[in-house]
C-alpha cells in the first residue's frame, strides 16, 4: 500500500507522458499525411504545367496558318463543292453502280470459249477428268437456266457459275457454243492450237488449280473429302449442290477463277 | 530546575512579533512561488501547445506553398472552342552581371558574340567593361541557346525564368487579341480591354473565352490575304457575324501582325482597320436606304419606278451611275445595277431626319460597340446634313464607319430587324445575348432578303456566289477622298453579304483598300471583281464549319423581285 501510494505521483507522471506523447505522435502522423497530400498535389500541378507547356507548343508548331501553309504548298485541298453533300444514305446509295465489275468478268468468259473447239476433245478430257461429264452436257444447259432464274437480267451469272465448277463448266461451253456459234470447220490449225494448248498446257495446270480451288474453299466451309479424286469424281453429281454455295464464298475464288480463264482466254487468243 | 523554562517564561512581545512576520514572509513567498510556477507551466504549456499545432497544421521545412493550384500569371484568351489564342508560359531570359564576372572578358566576349550573332564581341566586351550591373542579353531565349550559355560556366551570367506572354497561333485574331507591352501589361485588343479581369488574382485562373472561331478566323485571313496580294491592295479587313447574337466570329485586319513581336510590326499593320479605321463604304450603303423607305411607308412594292437619267444634278453637284439606265427603273433594279441615282431619289424622298434617326438607332453615328479600346469615330456630315448630303449618304458617300458598323448594320436588317452591339465574348451561361433595339420592322426585313440575293444572282454580286450557299450582298466601290475632292484612282471596294439568304444566320463584310486593277479584273477595280470573290470562297469555306449545308434547291422567296427586273437588263 505505502510503496503504491509512494509511487502514485510516478505513475501519474508516466501516464500524463504517456498519453502527451500519443498525442504528439498522432499529430505527428497526422503532419506527414499532409505533407504526402501536399507532395501528391505539387506532382499534380507540376504534371498540369507540363501538359499546358506541351499543349502549347504542339499549337504552336500547329498552328492554322502552319497547316495552311501546307495545304496551299503540297495538299491543295479545297473547300467541298455543293454537289459533295448528300442529304442521306439514299442519295449515297444511288451514287453506287454495282455492273461495271461484273462487265468486265463477263468477256472473260466469253474468252474461253474458244477453247472448245475441239469436240472430239472432250471425249478426251471426259475422259481423263470425269465420265459424267460428257453425259452431262445436257444437264448443264439446264443448268445455266437455273442460274439466270435467279438474277435474270444480268449476264454476269454466266462467270459466277465457273467460279463454282470450273472444268465441267469448260467443258460445256467446249460443247455447246462452239457448235452454235463457230463452224467446227473454219480452222482446223486454230482448233489444233487449242487443242494442244488445252491438252498440253491447261490439262495439267487446270486440274491442280481446280482441284486447289474446290479444297480451299470445302477447308473453309466444311472439311468434306480431302482427296483431290473423290471430289473430282463427285463434281457432275454435286453440282446443284455447289450452286447453292456460290453466293457467300463468291469473292475468294473469283480472283482464282478469273485468273485462270484469262489465262485460257490468252492462250486461246 | 531553578533556571526557568522557556515555555514557562512569556515570550518577549517582539520575539512574537518576529514569529508572526516570519509566518506571513513565509506564506507569501509560497504564494509568490506558486504564481511563478504556475506562470511557467503556462508558458511551457503554450509552447508544447504552440507545437503541437504546427506539427499538425503548420509548415514544415517539407511543405511546399502555392502550388497547389495551377494560376497563370496573366489569365489565358481563347477561342469559342476552347483552343489557346493566348497564353503565359515561363521563358528562359538570359542577363549579364559584369560585375561578378571572374573570367577573362575577352574570351566571354568572344563566346557571347558566337552565341548571339545580334551585337559583335566588341559590344559585348563594351558591355562587360562598362560599370553597368545588369544587362538583358535575351529575353525569350530558345532552351538551345539557355544550354549553351549555361555551358559557358559563367556566374556572371543569370538565367532565369520569368512570365511570357506567348500567342501559339502567331497572326492568327492578332487585332482581337491584341498585345502586351514588355512588363506583361495589355496595350491593345482584348488584352488592353479586358487588362484588370487578366490580370487579376481572383479571375486569371479562368480563361477568357472569345467568341472568335479561329477556323473561321484562319479562313478569312487566308482568303482576305490572297486577295489582297492578288489586287496590290493597301491593306483589308474582314468580319464575320452571328446576327442573331451578335458575336464575332472572325474579325481580321491586313497587313499581318505577330503580336509576338508586335514592336516589329508596322504602325500600318498595328493599325485596326475593321474597328478603328472609318470608311466612306459606298454602295453598300444602299440596302440601308431601301430599307428605311420600306419602313417609312415611302416603297411599299419592289416594283415602285423612279427616273434613272444618265446622271442627276443636285444642288450643283452631278450623281452619275456606273451602270446608267437612262429609262425609268424599278427598285429592284436601281439595287440590282447599284444605281447611285435612283437610291439618291429613293434618299430624298426619306429626307435627313429620317434617314439620321435611323443610322442613330443602328449606332453608325457613334464609335462602335464593341469590347475593344481602338473605336473609331465615325464621320458624318453633321451639321450639314442638308439634302445633298441626305443623298450622298444614301449611298455610301459623305459617312465614314467601321467595316465592323456595316456588319453590325446588316445584322440588324436581316435578324428580324433588331439591332445588337457586337461582342468578342462568347455567349453562353455566363453571357446572355444582349438586349437589343428594333431598327426595321420584321416584314421590311424578311423582304430584303429577296433584293440582295438578286444583287448576287443577278446584279453586280454575281461572283460573290457561293453555289448552294444562297449569298446574298451588296457590292460598295467608294473612291477615297483626296484634298480637293474625291481620287479617281484610289477606291476601297467592300462586300457586304449575309448567307444563307432564305434563313439568314450570319453576315459578313469584306474590304479592300486601294485594290489595283489586273489583267483577270480587265482592268476593273470595283467591288464586283475584287472584294466579291473573296465572299465566295470563304463562304464556301466557312459554311460548313458553321453548320449551313449547301442546298441547290433552296432559294429565298424571289417573286418579291423578279418580275420588276427588266429582262433587257440583263447582261
Amino acid at each position: 500500500m505505502s510503496v503504491a501510494r509512494s509511487f502514485r505521483s510516478v505513475f501519474m507522471v508516466a501516464t500524463c507522458a504517456g498519453a502527451a506523447l500519443t498525442c504528439y505522435l498522432v499529430s505527428l502522423n497526422v503532419a506527414s499525411e499532409r505533407a504526402a497530400l501536399e507532395e501528391v498535389e505539387t506532382k499534380i500541378v507540376l504534371a498540369q504545367r507540363d501538359i499546358r507547356l506541351l499543349q502549347t507548343e504542339i499549337g504552336t508548331r500547329g498552328r492554322l496558318a502552319q497547316l495552311e501553309r501546307w495545304n496551299v504548298k503540297v495538299l491543295a485541298l479545297s473547300a467541298p463543292s455543293a454537289d459533295q453533300f448528300l442529304d442521306g444514305g439514299f442519295q449515297l446509295a444511288r451514287l453506287g453502280r454495282p455492273e461495271p465489275k461484273l462487265n468486265v468478268e463477263a468477256p472473260v468468259v466469253l474468252a474461253s470459249a474458244p477453247a472448245p473447239h475441239p469436240q472430239p476433245a472432250p471425249l478426251e478430257e471426259g475422259d481423263r477428268r470425269a465420265a459424267g461429264a460428257g453425259a452431262t452436257a445436257s444437264s448443264a444447259a439446264q443448268l445455266m437456266q437455273q442460274a439466270s432464274l435467279r438474277v435474270p437480267v444480268r449476264e454476269a451469272i454466266q462467270p459466277a457459275d465457273p467460279i463454282m465448277k470450273p472444268e465441267p463448266r469448260k467443258e460445256q461451253p467446249i460443247a455447246s457454243r462452239p457448235a452454235a456459234k463457230k463452224a467446227p470447220a473454219t480452222a482446223k490449225a486454230v482448233a489444233e492450237k487449242p487443242e494442244k494448248t488445252s491438252v498440253s498446257k491447261p490439262a495439267k495446270p487446270a486440274p491442280n488449280k481446280s482441284a486447289k480451288a474446290p479444297e480451299t474453299k470445302p477447308a473453309a466451309a466444311d472439311k468434306k473429302a480431302g482427296d483431290k479424286k473423290l471430289a473430282l469424281a463427285s463434281k457432275p453429281v454435286t453440282k446443284p449442290i455447289r450452286t447453292a454455295k456460290v453466293d457467300p464464298l463468291a469473292p475468294l475464288p473469283a480472283s482464282s477463277n478469273s485468273k485462270k480463264t484469262t489465262r485460257d482466254s490468252g492462250t486461246a487468243r | 530546575m531553578n533556571a526557568p523554562t522557556p515555555a514557562l517564561v512569556a515570550p518577549r512581545p517582539e520575539r512574537l512579533r518576529l514569529v508572526g512576520q516570519r509566518r506571513q514572509i513565509l506564506t507569501m513567498m509560497h504564494q509568490r512561488l506558486m504564481f511563478g510556477l504556475l506562470v511557467y507551466a503556462g508558458v511551457v504549456a503554450l509552447i508544447v501547445l504552440r507545437i503541437l499545432y504546427l506539427a499538425a497544421f503548420g509548415d514544415h521545412a517539407g511543405a511546399k506553398r502555392g502550388l497547389t493550384v495551377l494560376v497563370p500569371e496573366r489569365g489565358d484568351i481563347v477561342d469559342r472552342d476552347g483552343q489557346p489564342l493566348a497564353r503565359t508560359i515561363d521563358a528562359w531570359t538570359v542577363g549579364l552581371w559584369p560585375g561578378k564576372v571572374i573570367g577573362n572578358k575577352l574570351d566571354l566576349a568572344r563566346k557571347l558574340a558566337r552565341l548571339m550573332p545580334e551585337k559583335d564581341e566588341a559590344t559585348y566586351f563594351a558591355m562587360l567593361r562598362s560599370g553597368k550591373s545588369f544587362y538583358y542579353l535575351r529575353r525569350r531565349a530558345a532552351p538551345g541557346l539557355v544550354e549553351a550559355v549555361n555551358a559557358i560556366g559563367e556566374p556572371g551570367i543569370a538565367l532565369e525564368r520569368e512570365p511570357d506572354r506567348l500567342y501559339p497561333q502567331t497572326s492568327l485574331a492578332a487585332h482581337v487579341i491584341g498585345y502586351t507591352d514588355v512588363d506583361g501589361k495589355g496595350v491593345a485588343g482584348i488584352e488592353w480591354a479586358l487588362n484588370d479581369k487578366l490580370s487579376d488574382a481572383g479571375t486569371r485562373g479562368h480563361p477568357i473565352q472569345l467568341s472568335i472561331s479561329s477556323k473561321v478566323q484562319q479562313a478569312l485571313e487566308h482568303e482576305l490575304l490572297a486577295a489582297m496580294q492578288k489586287f496590290s491592295a493597301l491593306g483589308a479587313a474582314g468580319v464575320v457575324l452571328d446576327i442573331h447574337t451578335g458575336e464575332v466570329l472572325a474579325m481580321t485586319s491586313l497587313p499581318q501582325l505577330n503580336p509576338n513581336a508586335a514592336g516589329q510590326g508596322s504602325p500600318e499593320a498595328r493599325f485596326n482597320r475593321a474597328t478603328l479605321g472609318v470608311y466612306e463604304l459606298g454602295s453598300t450603303f444602299k440596302p440601308f436606304t431601301v430599307a428605311m423607305a420600306m419602313d417609312a411607308g415611302i416603297i411599299k412594292s419592289f416594283g415602285k419606278m423612279y427616273p434613272c437619267p444618265n446622271s442627276l444634278r443636285v444642288g450643283g453637284r452631278s450623281i452619275s451611275d456606273t451602270h446608267p439606265f437612262n429609262r425609268a427603273c424599278s427598285v429592284a433594279e436601281i439595287m440590282k445595277e447599284s444605281s447611285n441615282i435612283g437610291t439618291a431619289q429613293i434618299a430624298a424622298q426619306l429626307g435627313s431626319t429620317k434617314q439620321q434617326e435611323f443610322l442613330r438607332k443602328m449606332g453608325f453615328l457613334d464609335p462602335v460597340g464593341i469590347e475593344l479600346r481602338e473605336r473609331g469615330r465615325t464621320l458624318t456630315p453633321g451639321s450639314n446634313w442638308g439634302e445633298v448630303a441626305t443623298m450622298t449618304v444614301g449611298y455610301g458617300h459623305g459617312i465614314a464607319v467601321t467595316p465592323l458598323h456595316l456588319a453590325t448594320g446588316y445584322a440588324a436588317l436581316f435578324n428580324g430587324g433588331v439591332y445588337r452591339p457586337a461582342t468578342l465574348l462568347k455567349i453562353d451561361r455566363n453571357h446572355a445575348v444582349p438586349k437589343g433595339h428594333r431598327v426595321f420592322s420584321e416584314d421590311t426585313s424578311y423582304k430584303m432578303r429577296a433584293l440582295l440575293r438578286l444583287v448576287v444572282t443577278k446584279g453586280t454580286g454575281k461572283k460573290a456566289d457561293a453555289p448552294g450557299y444562297r449569298v446574298g450582298g451588296k457590292t460598295g466601290t467608294a473612291n477615297k477622298p483626296v484634298a480637293g475632292g474625291y481620287s479617281q484612282t484610289r477606291v476601297v471596294t467592300s462586300f457586304a453579304g449575309v448567307f444563307p439568304m432564305d434563313e439568314p444566320r450570319y453576315a459578313m463584310v469584306v474590304m479592300l483598300d486601294e485594290p489595283q486593277p489586273t489583267a483577270e479584273t480587265y482592268g476593273f477595280r470595283t467591288a464586283g471583281w475584287n472584294a466579291a470573290p473573296i465572299m465566295s470562297t470563304t463562304v464556301s469555306r466557312i459554311a460548313p464549319m458553321l453548320g449551313v449545308r449547301p442546298d441547290k434547291n433552296r432559294e429565298p422567296d424571289m417573286s418579291t423581285v423578279l418580275p420588276f427586273v427588266h429582262e433587257k437588263a440583263e447582261h
